[in-house]
């Protein structure tokens, strides 16, 4: 039992490290998908260039209040609900 | 010559990969079950890495404990032992605690040669007798005969998820590479050309690498 002490403290540092490069990863790919959504549409043509910013930046924004975002925290809840099913169906 | 050398490491480390899986994941025999008993265990250096960690369960002695076993047969005579030990709360990540019962359940399922009852062992690890490592028993459950076909969802499940894994640290590396690294080395690069434009001979190209120069932005 006092192992699961140990083990606990460990899981959470090693999901912490996969949350954290698993939202940099996310919010590069949207960042990607915003400036190639800009950079693609002909009505865009020779636009200046703080107004993509504005649209990259608001795209952004709207990123991190949506639900992909949210998404990421199955990081933490997948493995720990896989372990607790283990748990019951091993003892 | 280096293409050879790349594909003996490629394969010297794809067979430790399997043989890791092969070890950890879950595998079932049906048996019949002869045996169970508990032996005081001296545990080596050579044969430690197969057995449960001191900390694991109730035992408190690395190198000699009670260990319990689990004597089988399978249907065509050959026979097979398992240990049955905690797991701990680590490696190999099975969770497992309850050894008591399960030797428990084990002893309540034996049966002999003329009245065979068949037996579902899952169980993880190898049986090497020269090492004297046994696989650990995972659990017990009776089946339906000595031919019950076993689909082994945990291991597709497990190796699904390893290959998207793979297939996600791959990505992210290679989004890291385009969207950071190359652009860092596109402006180095520019750095670079600045200096060859400046800089005679290789001192010459050295020491004014480190001079601020007009193409650094």
């Amino acid at each position: 039992m006092i192992g699961l002490l140990k083990a606990l403290p460990l899981a959470l540092a090693v999901l912490t490290v996969v949350y954290l490069l698993v939202s940099i990863y996310s919010r590069s790919i949207r960042r990607e998908k915003l400036e190639k959504a800009w950079d693609t549409d002909p009505a865009r043509e020779g636009a200046a260039k703080d107004e993509r910013d504005a649209y990259i930046e608001a795209g952004m924004e709207a990123y991190r209040h949506g639900l992909r975002r949210k998404l990421i925290w199955l990081v933490y809840v997948i493995p720990l609900a896989v372990a607790l099913v283990t748990v019951y169906f091993i003892n | 010559m280096w293409t050879n050398i790349k594909w003996a490491f490629r394969i010297i480390a794809a067979v430790f990969v399997l043989a890791f899986l092969h070890y950890t994941l879950p595998q079932h025999d049906i048996v019949r079950l002869t045996g169970t008993y508990n032996r005081l265990t001296t545990v080596g250096p050579e044969n430690s890495w197969a057995y449960a960690s001191p900390d694991s369960g109730t035992q408190e002695s690395t190198t000699t404990r009670d260990i319990r076993f689990i004597e089988t047969a399978f249907a065509d005579g050959d026979v097979m032992v398992y240990r049955n030990e905690d797991t701990g709360w680590i490696w190999p990540p099975y969770f497992k605690y309850d050894s008591s019962n399960l030797q428990a359940e084990a002893g309540n399922l034996k049966s002999d040669a003329a009245n065979p009852k068949w037996v579902v062992v899952t169980h993880y690890g190898w049986r090497l007798p020269i090492l004297s490592v046994y696989p650990n028993a995972v659990s017990v459950r009776e089946a339906t005969g000595p031919d019950e076909q076993i689909i082994p969802y945990v291991s597709i499940v497990v190796i699904a998820f390893l290959i998207f894994i793979v297939v996600m640290i791959r990505r992210m590396w290679a989004q890291f590479w385009e969207r950071s690294v190359e652009p860092m080395a596109a402006e180095v690069g520019e750095t670079w050309d600045g200096v060859e434009a400046r800089a005679t001979g290789v001192f010459g190209r050295i020491k004014a690498w480190f001079k601020p120069g007009p193409a650094k932005r």
